[in-house]
């Protein structure tokens, strides 16, 4: 017998429907019924075993129509490229760049995918107040050379966003992304959801830079469907945020593919940072890779929960993962799992989770050298992180992940 | 140059260095020798500002400065150098990249301006000649997968490039072949002038024969227990540590 603890969706949430404006305003009822059924996780979800939602249920969220941003929102790093800039989830077109953008099409309402994910309430949430839905469809063959920008700005107050997009690449298409997802000022939850169907010999890269304040709360769900012969090669850089979960499934379905999660993380102060990840071999002769690298500062927390299915039919498959973390306080907590489950017999798979200290004889041995002791654990931290940064897709992006995590361990010591 | 009085040291509450007095003038060059467990790579670290030893009493002044309240980085912007008995391996850390860094900050501390590309390469070119290190070598990852000899001459490598007051050179010549040795030992020498001393902390006579210094000091039990001149060291070679400590229990008992 299952005993189901019920767990109703708070009042708050229910109310978030005012504030809506998205598709689907017109289908208020049948919006306000799968609201009123959203259950949220307990301790007892294994899934949701080490962050919790509370925060999120609880908070007077609502939709924001505030379109405003300060020229220096975006970063510099983006340069003149083709962009779409969304501020609170809205598309901004005083600020996007289309020039160069593939052709962007709208999409339907889709309800279809929300039994192919494990339990999640947010994903729930966005699926049924989707804003601003998009698609970026790149036709057979279609190689995209220049890396185009997606930027996400989060700043309204109390400010709910829920972007949904899709990206479909058809047979032998190429497209490279950036996507920031900034969260600036006030209180903030931004609570996305995103697809991509990769097709026959298909590429896509992606790098997402994550930031936020210490009120914003971020949510991500990445569905990836790979089909034969396509890489998929995503690398998330979280560098600050009070509350960040970030759930990403990739399925494989197509033979001799290839799909590489990578992750860096360095949540300081009191910052929660999640990294839930789902690969699922169902096919031969493919390879995944992970790399998830945290280093965790003051009492920060952090999650990485990684599973990789090997299915019976997938034979020869070469599935990697690690997740490494340095602890820079004695404060620092982090929670990781690895997982592997195998059912074909002629695979090669390997999992590892280590977590240390920062090399107390290495830095002694650069400052020895001269170099101050601030300087030799940014370069520690770096050389650390180099791994994740040398899979990166976008190397225009390095100098502003590095200049972050120097920015943050130089506030280290000011118990930040 | 450099002066320690009554040095007292310990890690994990065990006494090491036991009352050690040396002085050394600009221009010197001493040995220091010992039987294993004596306290000369303790006497190094602590010269280095390793803060797993504690200080117990003693004074160590440098160029006329008080060390003992200093970081290590501190004391190699005031020009002291310390190379590993073992090097320690930093995967993803360049080594140029923090030779510039190491360089830049002592520049800074002495209000100079930072070295241009041009001038870095040049030095990074003409000091690793020195101690024919591989170009391939300085632009690898800290001794990341260099042989021991690798790594010992880029030790000297560093030093050279660093031009420290002082270096303090802890076993440099332990388990090298004597070509390696004879490459590590030439740069040294090359190293030597008026205004520049070092400290070479060795097991072995053998190194002195390349590197010949002025004073040849034997450490044991924490103290400096015999001084001569090179002869000492040749002498030592002969009776072994043993005479030594036969003559410490004579006086003692």
């Amino acid at each position: 017998m299952e005993i189901v603890e019920s767990k109703n969706t708070t009042a708050p949430l229910k109310e978030l429907i005012k504030s809506y404006a998205g598709p689907g305003k017109a289908d208020d009822a049948a919006i306000a019924q799968r609201l009123e059924k959203l259950r949220f996780p307990t301790r007892r979800d294994e899934y949701w075993k080490y962050t919790r939602t509370r925060g999120i249920e609880k908070a007077n969220w609502q939709f924001s129509q505030a379109q405003e941003i300060d020229e220096i929102a975006i970063p510099e790093s983006i340069g003149d490229g083709p962009r779409l800039v969304f501020v609170n989830g809205l598309l901004s077109k005083e600020f996007s760049i289309t020039e160069g953008m593939p052709e962007i099409e709208s999409v339907e309402r889709n309800y279809s995918d929300e039994r192919s994910i494990p339990f999640n309430p947010l994903a729930d949430l966005n699926q049924v107040l989707p804003q601003n839905t998009f698609r970026i469809h790149l036709k057979k063959n279609e190689v995209w050379e220049q890396v185009i920008s997606i930027v996400h700005i989060f700043n309204g107050n109390n400010a709910i966003s829920q972007p949904y997009a899709e990206v479909i690449l058809e047979q032998g298409a190429s497209l490279k992304i950036n996507e920031y997802q900034l969260h600036r000022g006030a209180k903030t939850f931004s609570n996305s959801y995103t697809k991509y169907d990769v097709g026959n010999n298909a590429e896509l890269g992606l790098d997402i830079i994550q930031e936020g304040t210490n009120e914003s709360f971020l949510h991500t769900q990445t569905l990836v469907n790979q089909e034969k012969d396509s890489r998929f090669t995503q690398n998330t850089f979280t560098l600050s945020g009070k509350w960040v979960r970030n759930n990403t499934i990739v399925n494989i379905n197509g033979q001799n593919s290839e799909a590489n999660l990578n992750g860096m993380y360095i949540p300081s102060g009191t910052e929660h940072v999640d990294n839930h990840t789902i690969v699922d071999h169902k096919v031969a002769h493919c390879e995944s890779n992970e790399l998830y690298r945290g280093v965790m500062m003051d009492k920060s927390t952090g999650v990485f929960n990684g599973k990789v299915f090997v299915r019976q039919d997938a034979q020869k498959t070469n599935a990697f993962q690690s997740n490494g973390n340095v602890l820079l306080s004695d404060f620092a907590t982090i929670n990781s799992k690895p997982e592997l489950e195998i059912y074909a017999d002629d695979v090669k798979c390997s999992h590892g989770s280590t977590t240390g200290q920062m090399d107390e004889e290495a830095l002694f041995y650069l400052m020895s050298r001269g170099i101050t002791e601030k300087n030799a654990r940014i370069l520690l931290v770096n050389a650390f992180a180099e791994d994740v940064l040398a899979e990166m897709v976008n190397e225009n992006l390095r100098e502003y992940i590095e200049s972050a995590i120097k920015e943050k361990l130089s506030g280290a010591s000011n118990g930040a | 140059m450099l002066s320690i009085k009554n040095l007292h040291a310990e890690i994990d509450g065990k006494k090491i260095i036991k009352g050690l007095d040396l002085e050394i003038k600009a221009g010197e060059v001493h040995a220091i020798m010992g039987p294993n467990g004596s306290g000369k790579s303790t006497l190094a670290s602590v010269l280095a500002g390793n803060e797993d030893f504690d200080v117990t009493e003693g004074a160590i002044t440098f160029l006329g400065k008080d060390i003992l309240e200093m970081g290590p980085d501190e004391r190699s912007h005031l020009g002291l150098f310390l190379a590993f008995q073992y090097p320690v391996e930093i995967p993803g850390v360049s080594n140029i990249n923090f030779l510039k860094a190491a360089i830049n900050e002592k520049r800074e501390a002495t209000g100079e301006e930072p070295i241009t590309a041009k001038e870095f390469l040049q030095m990074v070119k003409d000091k690793a000649k020195l101690v024919e290190l591989d170009n391939k070598l300085t632009n690898r990852s800290v001794n990341e997968g260099f042989s021991g000899g690798e790594k010992k001459r880029n030790e000297i490598f560093q030093m050279a490039m660093l031009e420290p007051k002082l270096g303090v050179l802890d076993e440099t010549d332990s388990g090298l072949d004597i070509d390696a040795l004879k490459i590590v030992a030439n740069g040294v020498n090359t190293l030597r002038s008026n205004d520049r001393s070092f400290i070479v902390v060795t097991h072995y006579q053998r190194l002195l024969d390349y590197i010949v210094p002025d004073f040849v000091h034997v450490l044991f039990d924490g103290k400096i227990v015999k001084s001569g001149d090179k002869t000492l060291a040749l002498e030592l070679e002969e009776k072994g540590y043993d005479w030594i400590k036969n003559e410490r229990e004579k006086i003692s008992a």
